[in-house]
């Protein structure tokens, strides 16, 4: 019986000195990826009036559903390399400002999300998702930050039945992950060498896949042209 | 001796222990309870149980889809409903909706049921149920109330359910279900309507795991502290009586002064009101088979010379009408041309060909007229009548004060007269719901009746019985002594 446990724990302690190893020649001998992902189509904007609220949400405001940039860049595209395990930067966070889901994509790995409000009126959180368990919860006013656990990979809509335009994302993704900024372009940084497959997703024009080649201590570019559904 | 007692003992025991007979029950069979859906559910629910059925289209709310395994009515803190929080819905039905009560089926067939919806999204029930765990609970009292009150506003429960809980917050336009169907928010000043039942548990259960499937999220962990939820309750039970004392007889008091046309006024809210259940009109197209306006309260008063109404009804929006879609919100009181002391009256339905109808309406934009109609498309204003009124609307609620002389001018207006009873008929319209023309909720005839002017006689006659009584009795017993 003891045998079997110091047979156990030297082969976990061998397994986790692997995985650092792993992890800290990937870090030092990783590439970057910066995408580009582009849109031919038209950009998609909703404008609408507000009837409440009007000192936070203002008296107009928008659905930002295809957001094109410069050079036909698509912002709010999710870049991710599923096969790159890397350790999340920081905690994901969304806030709710401005009666806006800010950002309006979080990119983060299965854990744990801190949904801010700091608007200071009441907004309730809603993600409609079918991989994770759905969320309906309340935010008053005093409630400034609610901690959610979204665990499995899956992109979770986010809305606010108070404020119906109220529009977000969140990218739950297994690997290393941005989402694209204004002018279409995503950076994503210590990405172990080798062969990956780089994913693209957008919330209206669905997914796309390339295969890149990183060499360690370049950049490797890699560009999207979606196409609208 | 003794180890008979101890069986008996043992099986005592083994009675007191045994779970109640609904527990046992809880173990349905999916397919007997396929057979009883296909009677039963079906229709409505659609065969594959994702709420298609043959009727669902006219209802509103829809009936559920069952596919999705969402539940909006639920005991528990995950997403999964427990069997007896499926089993209490089929047994007590959805107050406000036309998901009736089916505890007319056996136990039995209502727990197969039970086990057959399961089937319908085997993967969401894969998951167990996991007991909600309510704060400890807070009886009422006026603090509780008034805690409650505070954090109602605190968390912006007006939103959808308006300042003062009758629906009509700036959200209720918005609001969507799960499946993209236009949901309203609940009248909290109506319990009776609560889906998910009225009790004092069902509503702290409501507010902490919400209504699944639906806007309403859960706030459990969303007021300051746990016992807020028993606060909140307690201040929703305050908003509105358990259910209606509904009218079977409106009353016009007699009124010995100046009747106000004020609908605020304090002179109404002395007056005791007759709660009138409105139905849908169903009969004539086009029907209302989901009416907004289901419960009229009606005061009313009279003088030598006047009559005077007041109604009150919730409705979420002050709607003048686009015409298109929406159309002015309105409300008409019906009564026979003359009144008789037959029991033959019109048509309930606004007439017909051979009877007409008088009626006393508000529209708004319009205020306050007189009509004759021989059915709900054959309506003529009657012009040259001396009514007035005034409407007030605030917070989903309109004050209406409808006003006119006792005699009535010409063959086609009634005359009131005290002590009869008068037949007398409504019908509402909630123009922002689309409710216009036959479009209509409304009832068929009760009864008003005029009390009688109260004469001084009763501070009379009562005293002077008293004195001639005692004055017998003393005579009686004055009598007997001397026969003595």
């Amino acid at each position: 019986m003891r045998k079997a446990w110091t047979a156990g724990s030297a082969a976990a302690l061998v397994i986790g000195a692997a995985m650092w190893l792993a992890t800290s020649v990937g870090a030092q001998g990783g590439g970057t990826i910066e995408a580009e992902v582009k849109y031919n189509g038209a950009p998609k904007v909703e404008k609408l009036k507000v009837n409440k609220d009007t000192q936070q949400c203002g008296t107009e405001t928008e659905i930002d559903h295809v957001m094109v940039g410069a050079n036909k860049g698509l912002a709010n595209a999710v870049v991710s390399v599923p096969d790159a395990k890397g350790a999340a930067k920081a905690k994901a966070v969304v806030d709710q400002h401005g009666c806006k889901f800010v950002p309006h994509v979080v990119v983060m790995q299965p854990g744990e999300l801190d949904v801010k409000n700091s608007d200071g009126i009441l907004h309730n959180l809603h993600t409609y998702s079918t991989a994770n368990p759905s969320i309906n919860k309340a935010q008053p006013k005093f409630k400034k930050v609610m901690t959610e656990k979204l665990e499995k990979p899956e992109f979770v809509k986010l809305t606010c039945d108070v404020h119906s335009w109220m529009l977000g994302w969140v990218a739950v993704v297994p690997g290393l992950a941005a989402a694209t900024d204004a002018n279409g372009v995503a950076k994503i940084d210590n990405v172990p060498a080798g062969k990956h497959k780089v994913e693209v997703w957008h919330e209206q024009l669905g997914k796309m896949e390339k295969d890149v080649d990183v060499k360690a201590g370049q950049v490797t570019k890699v560009s999207f042209e979606m196409k609208g559904k | 001796m003794r180890a008979t007692e101890a069986l008996a003992r043992g099986a005592l025991l083994i009675a007191l222990l045994a779970p109640p007979a609904a527990a046992w029950a809880q173990a349905g069979d999916a397919n007997a309870g396929k057979a009883v859906y296909e009677r039963k559910c079906a229709g409505c629910h659609g065969d594959k149980g994702d709420g298609k059925g043959p009727a669902a289209e006219e209802l509103s709310p829809p009936p559920r889809d069952f596919t999705r395994g969402i539940y909006k009515i639920r005991s528990t803190a995950n997403k999964v409903a427990s069997d007896q929080d499926v089993f209490n819905v089929i047994t007590n039905g959805m107050p406000g909706t036309t998901m009736p009560s089916w505890k007319m089926l056996p136990d039995r067939d209502r727990w197969n049921l039970v086990a057959y919806l399961k089937t319908f999204a085997p993967e969401v029930f894969k998951e167990a149920p996991k007991k909600l765990e309510l704060p400890k609970e807070v009886a009422s009292s006026e603090a509780s109330i008034k805690r409650g009150k505070e954090m109602f506003e605190a968390i912006e429960c007006n939103k959808c359910h308006g300042a003062e809980g009758r629906a009509d917050g700036p959200s209720r336009p918005e609001l969507k279900d799960e499946w993209g169907h236009p949901i309203a928010p609940a009248n909290l000043t109506k319990r009776w309507n609560f889906r998910g039942g009225s009790s004092r548990t069902d509503i702290a259960t409501r507010l902490a795991a919400g209504v699944l499937g639906t806007p309403m999220p859960a706030f459990l962990d969303a007021v300051e502290k746990p016992e807020d939820i028993w606060h909140l309750t307690n201040y929703i039970v305050s908003l509105g009586p358990d259910r209606p004392a509904l009218a079977t007889l409106v009353t016009v008091s007699a009124a010995s002064g100046a009747i106000p046309d004020d609908p605020t006024a304090e002179f109404w809210k002395k007056q005791t009101p007759s709660y009138i259940p409105l139905m849908g009109q169903v009969i004539q197209d086009p029907r209302n088979f989901n009416p907004a306006i289901d419960l009229v309260a009606v005061r009313a008063a009279y003088d030598d010379k006047q009559i005077v109404f007041h109604l009150t009804w919730d409705d979420p929006t002050e709607s003048k009408g686009d015409g298109k879609q929406t159309f002015p919100d309105a409300i008409s009181l019906q009564f026979p041309p003359q009144i008789t002391a037959s029991t033959e009256r019109p048509y309930f339905l606004m007439g017909d060909d051979s009877d007409a109808v008088y009626l006393l309406r508000w529209q708004q934009g319009k205020g306050v007229g007189e009509a004759t109609a021989s059915g709900p498309a054959k309506i003529a204003a009657l012009d040259g009548g001396e009514t007035s009124g005034q409407a007030v609307y605030a917070n989903g609620q309109y004050r209406l004060v409808m006003r006119r002389p006792l005699a009535g001018k010409g063959e086609s207006r009634p005359t009131f007269r005290p002590a009869v009873f008068t037949p007398v008929a409504f019908q509402a319209w909630d123009g922002g719901a689309g409710e216009t023309g036959a479009k209509m909720s409304l009832t068929s005839w009760y009864y008003l009746r005029l009390e009688e002017p109260q004469s001084n006689r009763r501070f009379v006659i009562p005293p002077v019985v008293t004195i001639l009584t005692l004055a017998a009795m003393i005579l009686v017993v004055r009598a007997v002594n001397r026969a003595r």
